[in-house]
C-alpha cells in the first residue's frame, strides 16, 4: 500500500481541488449536537472532529426517494429512469461507514445488481477519516475499527496533519497530480499512527468481540429485554433511517392528474412501520410493535458473508438519534452477557 | 460497455391477457402471453417461482405461476381479488396489457424429485403453485413414480381447480395418480370432508421414496411435518413454500425478510421454497 | 375498497367538494393548487362553492371531498345527504379526519356547558353538537390528513381515482420524514415538546424544518400505531407535566380513544 503525508493547510487545498472534480460532501455541524454530510461550499467549514452524522452516507448512492420508472398507460410502457453519471466525493467517512458501504455493496451489487445504486456507486469516491470513539461507539466489537478496503483514500490524524493510505487506483489518481501537496511519511508519523490506534482502542467502552452474539440472540429469543424496551419504542423508524446499513425500500406508483402518465418511485422504508410485513388480505407477519422491534435486533446482528461482519457496524446512530433513548448497545450487551470496561 | 447493456433486474416485459376464467368467488385464472417474440421464446420458469405483475399507476404484486413450465411463451396466474392491484387485475378485459417481471424465487427443486413418488398437499390458495408442480409431473410422467395430490379448502366452493382435477379422473386412473379433494369446514360439500392429514391413507405413494411439496398455512405445515416424519417420509425431500410481502423479488427491498440473526433470509431470493430442515430449525419461518 | 373501475380506461369523474364546520382552508388549498386547471380539465366539479356559484348541494357525484367536522345538526344532515349522493367519500383535512381543534372539549365539557360559557343564555339559530370527525356518522372511504392537506397529497389522491385506484393512507410518523430531511432533532437536543413521533406523516416535517416543534395537526398516526405512552415516557423524563402533555396531544387528538389510558400508564391516573 502507498502512504503519503499531508499538512493541515495542504489538506484544505486538497479539498478545494477535489471540489473541482465533482460534488464534494463532508461532515458539517448542523446544530449544537448534530452533524451531517453536506455539500462543501467553503472547505474551512469541513468538520474533522465529529462522531457521527445524522444521515448515513448510503443516501448518496441510494437516495431517500428516487424515480425508478416513468410510465404511460396509453402505451403501456415503463421507462427506466437511470441516474446520471455524476461524480460524488465523500470526504471524512469513518471506518464504520466505510464498512457499511461495503455491506450495501454486498446487498445491492450482488449477482443481481441494482442499476440505480450501481451507477451512483461507480461514480463515487470515498475518502476515509480516522476517529476517536465516544461512549456510543462499539465498532471494535464488530471487528471493524480499522478498515482494509472500501476507501479510495484514508486520512489518519497526526499531530501535524494526516497520514494518507491509498486504497485504490482511483486513490492513486487523486494523489499523483497533487504531489505538490503531499510528502513522504516519516518514522515518527508511523509511531504517531500506532499511538493513535492504541488510544482509540483504549477509548471504547466495550472490549473483545461479539462474534457469538447472533447465536445468543437466537438462544435467548424470549429475553425480557424485548418487551421492556419495545414498550419505550415510538415506532418512528429513526433507528433504521439513520442506520448506515438499513436498506429496505418501498415502491409506489405516483400517478399524475392527466390520468395516463406517472412515475414509479422507491423510497426508504422501515421495518418499524406497520406495513412492512403486511400482505394482501390483511395478514401482518410482524403484527405488533414488539415483533417489529425484535425484527431489527435479529436483522442487524445477522452475518454478512461478503464483509465477514455483522450488518450492524457499531456506529451508535440508532442509539444517539433515538428520541426514546433506547440503548441498542446496552440491550445487546444484556442479551450477550457482555460487560463494560471499568475505567 | 457490454455490462451496461445487460437488462436491468427490474426489467418489465409486456404481457397480454388472453383469457380470464373464474375459479371461485374470489379467485380467477388468468392466461398471459409475452408480447415480445424474443422474450416469449427465452422465458423459462420452475414450479414454485413467482412473477411481479405490474399495472401502471397502481403498482406491482407477487403472484405464483400456476401453469406448466413446458409451455413456452404463455403462463397462467391464479389471482385472488384481495388488494389494490389484484382487484384491478380482476377488472381487466382480455386483450389488456400488463407488465411482468421475473421469474423470481428458487422454486421447487424438481430435478431432485425425479425418480420418486410425488405427494402434493395444498390448502386454499396453496393449490396455485402446486398446480405447476403437479403439471410438471404430468408433463414428465416417466420421471416420477406414483403421484398423489391432496387439494383442500375450508369450503367446497373455495377449492381451486376443483373441476379441472375432477376432469382428470380418467388420466389419473391410467397414470397411477390419486386425486383427493376435501373441504375442511363444509358439511354440505358433496365430496370428501376433513383436513388433508385425514385423507393421507388415500395417498398411493411410498413414504421412503417420495418427494413432498406443500403449500398452505403455517398451521398445516406443523401438523403435516409431524405426520410425515412419523410415517417415515424422508425429511430431505419435504418442501414447502412460504408467503411473505415480496415487493422487489430480488432480495433488495427487505420486506420479505425472515428468520433470526444466525439465519437471516429473504423469502423472495432464498425461498419461497424451503426444505424441512430450514423450516424446523429457523424460528419464525412458520 | 371502492374505486372508480371505469377509470381503468378513460373517465371524467364527477366531484363534489363540501364544507362542514371548518375554516374552509382545505378547499382553499384545493382551489389554489398549481394544477387546478389540469384537475378541472380531467374531472367535472359538480359542486365546489369556492370555485363556482352554480354549485349544488348535494350533487350526485363519484367522489365527495368533505372538509370540516360535524358540529351542528345542519352539518349532520348535510353529511348524510352527501353520503347518499356519493360513490366515494373522502375525509379531507384535520377537522373531517380527526375532528379538528374544535374537538378540544371532547370528553371534558358537554356541548351545553360550552354553549353557556360562550353565549351565556343567548340563543343562536343553529343546533350545535359536540364536534366530531365525519367517520363517527357515515362510512368514510378514504382519508387525507393535514391542516390543511399538502398540495402533493391532494394531487396524488385525485390522480389515484383517475387511475381507477385509491389513495394509500399514510401510516408512519412525521418523525421519520424529519429524519430523512436531515433536520436536527429538537426533541433530543433541547427537549422540545414535539409530537412528530405520533403524528401522521405527509408534511415533510414542515414545522420542525422551521425549528418549531410539531403540534400534531395532521392527527395521530392511524391503525393504532401512535404510541402516546412511549412519547409521554420521553416527555416525562424531560420534565413535562401530564397536564401540559395531555393538552398538547389533545389539540388534534382529542378523539383518540386510547390517549388517556396511555397517558395514565406513564403518569399515573388522575388523583
Amino acid at each position: 500500500m502507498r502512504y503519503v503525508k499531508i499538512s493541515p493547510e495542504n489538506t484544505y487545498e486538497f479539498l478545494s481541488r477535489l471540489k473541482g472534480m465533482g460534488t464534494l460532501y463532508a461532515p458539517s455541524k448542523i446544530s449544537e449536537q448534530f452533524y451531517d454530510f453536506q455539500e462543501v461550499d467553503d472547505v474551512k467549514d469541513v468538520e474533522f472532529d465529529y462522531h457521527r452524522t445524522i444521515r448515513p452516507p448510503r443516501r448518496f448512492f441510494y437516495p431517500v426517494e428516487e424515480t425508478m420508472f416513468t410510465f404511460d398507460t396509453h402505451k403501456v410502457e415503463l421507462k427506466e429512469k437511470l441516474p446520471r453519471k455524476e461524480r460524488v466525493i465523500l470526504f471524512g467517512v469513518h471506518n464504520c461507514d466505510i464498512v457499511a458501504l461495503r455491506i450495501m455493496d454486498a446487498e445491492f451489487l450482488d449477482e443481481q445488481p441494482d442499476p440505480y445504486y450501481q451507477i451512483r456507486r461507480q461514480n463515487g469516491i470515498i475518502i476515509g477519516l480516522s476517529c476517536m470513539p465516544d461512549e456510543y461507539c462499539f465498532c471494535n466489537v464488530r471487528r471493524i475499527e480499522f478498515v482494509d478496503a472500501g476507501f479510495d483514500l484514508f486520512f489518519h490524524e497526526l499531530p501535524d496533519g494526516f497520514l494518507v493510505r491509498v486504497g485504490t487506483v482511483t486513490g492513486h489518481k487523486l494523489i499523483d497530480p497533487n504531489m505538490d501537496l503531499f510528502s513522504e511519511v516519516s518514522k515518527k508519523d508511523v509511531d504517531n499512527i500506532s499511538e493513535f490506534e492504541r488510544k482509540k482502542a483504549d477509548a471504547f467502552k466495550v472490549k473483545g468481540n461479539w462474534d457469538d452474539l447472533r447465536y445468543l440472540l437466537e438462544l435467548r429469543m424470549d429475553h425480557p429485554m424485548y418487551e421492556r424496551e419495545a414498550d419505550k419504542c415510538l415506532g418512528c423508524g429513526n433507528c433504521t433511517l439513520t442506520c448506515p446499513t438499513c436498506r429496505c425500500y418501498d415502491v409506489k406508483d405516483k400517478p399524475s392528474i392527466d390520468g395516463r402518465t406517472g412515475e414509479r418511485i422507491r423510497f426508504w422504508d422501515s421495518c418499524q412501520f406497520r406495513t412492512h410485513g403486511l400482505v394482501a388480505g390483511g395478514h401482518n407477519f410482524r403484527e405488533t410493535k414488539q415483533d417489529r422491534f425484535y425484527n431489527r435486533y435479529q436483522c442487524k446482528n445477522a452475518y454478512c458473508p461478503e464483509t465477514t461482519t455483522a450488518y450492524c457496524v457499531g456506529c451508535g446512530r440508532c442509539t444517539y438519534f433515538c428520541p426514546a433513548d433506547i440503548q441498542f448497545r446496552s440491550n445487546l450487551m444484556e442479551i450477550g452477557g457482555y460487560q463494560e470496561v471499568k475505567k | 460497455m457490454s455490462k451496461e447493456q445487460e437488462p436491468s433486474i427490474y426489467e418489465t416485459h409486456k404481457c397480454r391477457l388472453l383469457r380470464k376464467y373464474q375459479l371461485t368467488d374470489l379467485e380467477s385464472l388468468f392466461l398471459f402471453r409475452f408480447e415480445d417474440p424474443g422474450v416469449a421464446q427465452d422465458w423459462r420458469f420452475m414450479p414454485g417461482q413467482f412473477v411481479e405483475v405490474s399495472l401502471l399507476g397502481l403498482g406491482e404484486v407477487p403472484i405464483s405461476i400456476c401453469s406448466s413450465a413446458r409451455r413456452v411463451g404463455f403462463f397462467e396466474l391464479c389471482i385472488r381479488n384481495a388488494g389494490r392491484v389484484t382487484s384491478a387485475i380482476h377488472q381487466l378485459q382480455p386483450g389488456s396489457l400488463v407488465g411482468i417481471r421475473g421469474p423470481y424465487g428458487n422454486g421447487f427443486p424438481m430435478e431432485q424429485f425425479h425418480g420418486r413418488d410425488l405427494l402434493c398437499v395444498a390448502a386454499g390458495l396453496g393449490m396455485a403453485p402446486l398446480r405447476s408442480v403437479f403439471l410438471y409431473a404430468l408433463d414428465n410422467r416417466w420421471l416420477f413414480g406414483n403421484i398423489t395430490i391432496i387439494n383442500s379448502a375450508k369450503f367446497g366452493n373455495e377449492l381451486l381447480f376443483q373441476k379441472e382435477l375432477e376432469a382428470m379422473k380418467d388420466i389419473a386412473t391410467a397414470e397411477n395418480i390419486s386425486i383427493v379433494q376435501t373441504a375442511t369446514r363444509d358439511p354440505d360439500f358433496e365430496g370428501l370432508h376433513g383436513r388433508a392429514t385425514v385423507h393421507m391413507d388415500k395417498a398411493n405413494v411410498d413414504p421412503k421414496n417420495c418427494a413432498v411439496a406443500m403449500c398452505g398455512p403455517p398451521a398445516m405445515y406443523r401438523g403435516m411435518f409431524d405426520y410425515l416424519v412419523e410415517k417415515g417420509y424422508d425429511p430431505r425431500y419435504i418442501f414447502v413454500t412460504l408467503e411473505r410481502r415480496m415487493k422487489c423479488g430480488v432480495g433488495k427491498c427487505g420486506h420479505c425478510n425472515i428468520g433470526t440473526a444466525t439465519s437471516w433470509k429473504y423469502a423472495c431470493k432464498d425461498g419461497p421454497v424451503f426444505d424441512y430442515y430450514a423450516i424446523t430449525s429457523i424460528p419464525g419461518l412458520i | 375498497m371502492v374505486t372508480l373501475a371505469e377509470c381503468l380506461g378513460d373517465c371524467k369523474p364527477k366531484i363534489g367538494v363540501y364544507a362542514l364546520t371548518s375554516c374552509y382552508g382545505c378547499q382553499l388549498m384545493l382551489a389554489t393548487v398549481q394544477k387546478i386547471l389540469d384537475i378541472a380539465k380531467n374531472v367535472s366539479f359538480e359542486s365546489f362553492y369556492m370555485l363556482s356559484s352554480e354549485s349544488r348541494m348535494p350533487a350526485d357525484v363519484d367522489i365527495a371531498f368533505v372538509e370540516g367536522s360535524v358540529s351542528t345538526e345542519k352539518d349532520l344532515e348535510e353529511l348524510m345527504e352527501i353520503r347518499k349522493h356519493s360513490r366515494i367519500v373522502v375525509a379531507m383535512g384535520a377537522c373531517a379526519v380527526n375532528g379538528g381543534v374544535q374537538s378540544w372539549s371532547e370528553g371534558e365539557k358537554t356541548c351545553d356547558e360550552l354553549h353557556k360559557a360562550v353565549y351565556g343564555d343567548e340563543k343562536i339559530d343553529m343546533k350545535p353538537l359536540q364536534a366530531t370527525p365525519i367517520d363517527k356518522h357515515v362510512e368514510v372511504d378514504y382519508y387525507i390528513h393535514g391542516c390543511p392537506p399538502e398540495e402533493d397529497e391532494l394531487m396524488y389522491s385525485i390522480s389515484t381515482f383517475l387511475f381507477g385506484t385509491f389513495p394509500e393512507r399514510v401510516d408512519y410518523p412525521v418523525c421519520a420524514e424529519c429524519r430523512l430531511k436531515g433536520n436536527p432533532c429538537i426533541l433530543i437536543e433541547r427537549g422540545a415538546p414535539c409530537l412528530g413521533p405520533v403524528t401522521t406523516a405527509g408534511c415533510d416535517a414542515r414545522c420542525i424544518s422551521f425549528d418549531t416543534p410539531c403540534v400534531g395537526c395532521r392527527g395521530p398516526v392511524p391503525f393504532d400505531t401512535a404510541w402516546f405512552d412511549s412519547l409521554a415516557m420521553v416527555f416525562k423524563k424531560k420534565g413535562l407535566s401530564k397536564d401540559y402533555v395531555r393538552d398538547r396531544m389533545r389539540i388534534f387528538g382529542a378523539h383518540e380513544d386510547k390517549l388517556d389510558e396511555m397517558l395514565d400508564k406513564i403518569y399515573g391516573g388522575n388523583e
